[in-house]
């Protein structure tokens, strides 16, 4: 293979040299079908001359000549080129393998090849019958089947690629009044980007002029375009429609949200599945085993038969027939379109496990808020005992000190131009928050809270009771140990989620949802999206320990947003981590969603399975082939070529296999 | 504990990821190797004591040349 060695300067962390790992591949198939063709134009004609020969008996030389050492002569010339210019490479690599006791394929095939020629110089002296013919045929048979198994594996690994090549190259940015266009490794945060419509956005950033809708679906695979305006993020990458957008760059080179995904897709690729093991310890022994196993074959048929040629024959067949490619392929290669299709659709397969795993599943276990919810909660409704003006100060004074979404809510609802000074502040996690305003005792939280404050909730316990089983969240607020009123949040269903619990719940899979709300507000949004059952009054903490009680039962997926729940995610057995606008979970989800939509999860699980039952597949063709052809090949029954054209197939079939799975919608 | 990424060159079975990844794992201080024939790449899991020199060479002596190596 002619590779230039080029050193590559890094800006950046990420691993650009994956741009000519793509070249790699072109440069592979076009060294493969050099190959092939050449080697072809020699192989031919040997083949008809054997053809004529041994079919017809009709030699064209003896008639001419009347000599019958011309037509070998003949086949050792033509064949020279096959074996030795076109299939240098691999004659290179294999003898390398033999010197090193790194024994690989191109082992056998050197082996195979070289034997098979050599016995066209021994046949002059009646040694043994001459198959230099059948080596030229074996090494133009082996570059064919190399060329198409390369050309699969390139259409294998094209999503990945094109992925690899979204991100941007120039950048349009303002410098004073001047519009000037920069390489994109020489942007900083807070350039000011311009972005005409059609246009790639850049990188990353906030927008600070203009309107566009934005087309966001090549890196989360979201289908319809996203209205942009000022104060919306944009992704890198993604491309802009129809107005001019104004941005401001928040993050460049490898913390960009694209950068972060080729990293997963990148580093997917080195996890195994666990079914890949068997697979694995035997293509590591394959070679050796085979080479013994050819020379067995040849000394066995030798000793037995006494026919030294045959036994040749066979021994060529056992070594040519053997390929580790189809079972070292049959996973890896269903894992790369798997995740290829999933990187399309903004799902990203991080551990190969994970995909094994999830056949086994049993409950989908969903966090509410941000998975099953938007996670933008809003106040709805208040009811107070007090000027409802006065309630809402204390309470925004209080939850300003908080970074709870509820607490974002009320701050945005009170809409206070100067909060009251807190002292004592606290935190009660899960429950809610306390603190002091002068010598007043604030507490808001929930009826636990209350409860355990000893605060009495009698004068709204009627509202609480319809607040809460409208499925709203609500907080109370208490002011020295007496409840002043209630203030009910309500966090939106996201638009696809009873679709995609409907479908979840009618594939057979137990859907559960974990809150920390009470059971009346849980309830009324467990039944609103059409989930089963609920676990409600759990603290952050405790959600892990709720999984490990369900993994009693049985498999559990716990899908959830990462904040607050990565040791949920990380005791669930399949963990999927939403991700949210332009953050991504990445550390905490075997897989990850690009997007924040329920119907995700569908298409995650669907993905998954698709992808193992791929993987299946093609490990019984793998194992099935070589059980197969391998004792076919010792037995004697397979011409050399006959079995270098199987062992071919072989491999091709695998990845053609694999290539199947694109058909599949998901 | 550093994670190096390497490119390498000449791959063409799944032996010869098999070897190479044998092979690194052979060399002390190398905890965790994955090398992938599909994209011609690998990662090197190594104590800070493993040189890129010693990478380099246990992937030479399979036979097979590094393209690129980085942390």
């Amino acid at each position: 293979m002619e590779h230039e060695n080029k050193s590559h300067e890094h800006h950046h962390g990420i691993s650009l040299t994956d741009n000519d790992s793509e070249n790699k591949d072109i440069s592979e198939i076009q060294m493969w079908k050099k190959a092939l063709i050449g080697s072809w134009i020699f192989a031919i004609p040997i083949a008809i001359l054997m053809i004529l020969d041994r079919l017809f008996s009709f030699n064209i030389f003896m008639i001419l000549f009347e000599n019958e050492l011309i037509m070998p002569i003949v086949i050792l010339l033509l064949a020279f080129p096959v074996v030795f210019i076109f299939g240098w490479q691999t004659i290179k690599s294999g003898t390398r393998g033999l010197m090193s006791f790194y024994f690989n394929m191109d082992s056998l095939i050197t082996l195979g090849t070289i034997i098979a020629y050599i016995t066209g110089f021994l046949s002059f002296f009646d040694i043994v019958q001459d198959y230099s013919g059948v080596s030229a045929m074996i090494m133009a048979i082996f570059i064919t089947g190399k060329y198409i198994e390369s050309k699969a594996r390139g259409r294998a690994t094209s999503e990945i690629m094109k992925l690899l090549e979204l991100g941007a190259k120039k950048a349009r940015i303002l410098r004073g009044k001047e519009e000037i266009e920069i390489l994109i490794e020489d942007l900083k945060i807070n350039d000011i980007l311009i972005i005409k419509p059609g246009e790639k956005i850049p990188t990353d950033g906030i927008v600070i002029k203009g309107e566009s809708a934005v087309d966001e679906s090549m890196v989360t695979g979201e289908s319809m375009p996203i209205d942009k305006k000022k104060g919306s993020n944009v992704i890198g990458a993604t491309i802009n429609q129809d107005g001019i957008l104004y941005v401001k760059a928040t993050k460049v080179g490898s913390d960009t949200f694209l950068a972060h995904i080729i990293k997963l897709v990148e580093e997917a690729q080195g996890t195994k599945v666990p079914i890949q093991k068997l697979a694995d310890k035997i293509t590591s022994i394959f070679v050796p085993i085979i080479l013994t196993l050819a020379f067995l074959t040849f000394l066995n048929w030798w000793f037995f038969s006494g026919d030294f040629s045959k036994a040749l024959g066979i021994g060529i067949s056992v070594l040519v027939i053997a390929c580790p490619c189809a079972l070292g392929l049959a996973v890896p290669i269903a894992l790369t379109v798997g995740s290829g299709i999933g990187a399309k659709n903004g799902i990203l397969i991080r551990k190969g496990e994970a995909i094994q795993t999830m056949k086994e599943i049993k409950f989908i276990v969903f966090d509410k808020t941000g998975t099953i919810t938007k996670g933008k909660p809003e106040v709805t409704e208040i009811y107070s005992l007090v000027p409802e003006k006065y309630l809402l100060t204390i309470a925004a004074s209080l939850e300003k000190l908080s970074e709870h979404p509820i607490a974002t809510a009320i701050i945005k609802k009170a809409s206070l131009e100067r909060y009251k000074k807190i002292t004592g502040f606290k935190i009660l996690r899960g429950r809610g928050l306390e603190g002091n305003i002068g010598k007043t005792k604030i507490v808001i939280g929930n009826s636990l809270l209350m409860k355990e404050r000893k605060v009495a909730l009698i004068k709204i316990a009627s509202k609480i009771e319809e607040f809460e089983s409208k499925g709203k969240t609500t907080m109370i607020v208490a002011e020295n140990g007496k409840a002043i009123g209630a203030i009910a949040v309500a966090d939106a269903v996201k638009d696809d989620s009873i679709e995609a619990i409907t479908m979840l719940n009618s594939q057979g899979y137990k859907t559960v949802m974990i809150t920390g709300d009470n059971l009346l507000t849980a309830e009324a949004i467990a039944k609103q999206v059409g989930i089963r059952e609920v676990i409600a009054n759990v603290l952050p903490e405790e959600k892990a320990k709720k999984i490990e009680e369900l993994q009693k039962q049985g498999m559990v997926a716990f899908i959830g947003d990462g904040i607050n729940d990565a040791p949920a995610l990380k005791q669930a057995n399949v963990s999927i981590a939403m991700g949210s606008g332009s953050d991504i979970a990445i550390e905490s989800g075997d897989l990850v969603l690009a997007k924040s939509s329920l119907m995700g999860v569908v298409q995650a699980i669907n993905l998954s399975k698709a992808t193992f039952s791929k993987i299946k597949q093609n490990l019984f063709w793998a194992f099935g082939y070589n059980v197969v052809a391998i004792p076919l090949a010792v037995a004697g029954v397979l011409h050399p070529i006959v079995a270098e054209l199987a062992m071919a197939l072989s491999s091709i079939s695998v990845v053609m296999n694999a290539n199947l799975l694109r058909r599949k919608r998901i | 504990m550093k994670k190096y990424s390497i490119g390498i060159e000449g791959m063409h079975c799944a032996s010869c990821a098999s070897n190479i990844e044998r092979s690194l794992k052979k060399v002390p201080g190398i905890n965790n190797v994955s090398i992938s024939l599909i994209f011609k790449k690998g990662t090197v899991e190594a104590e800070d004591s493993v040189s890129e020199e010693q990478i380099k060479q246990a992937v030479a002596k399979t036979g097979y040349k590094i393209s690129s190596i980085k942390k």
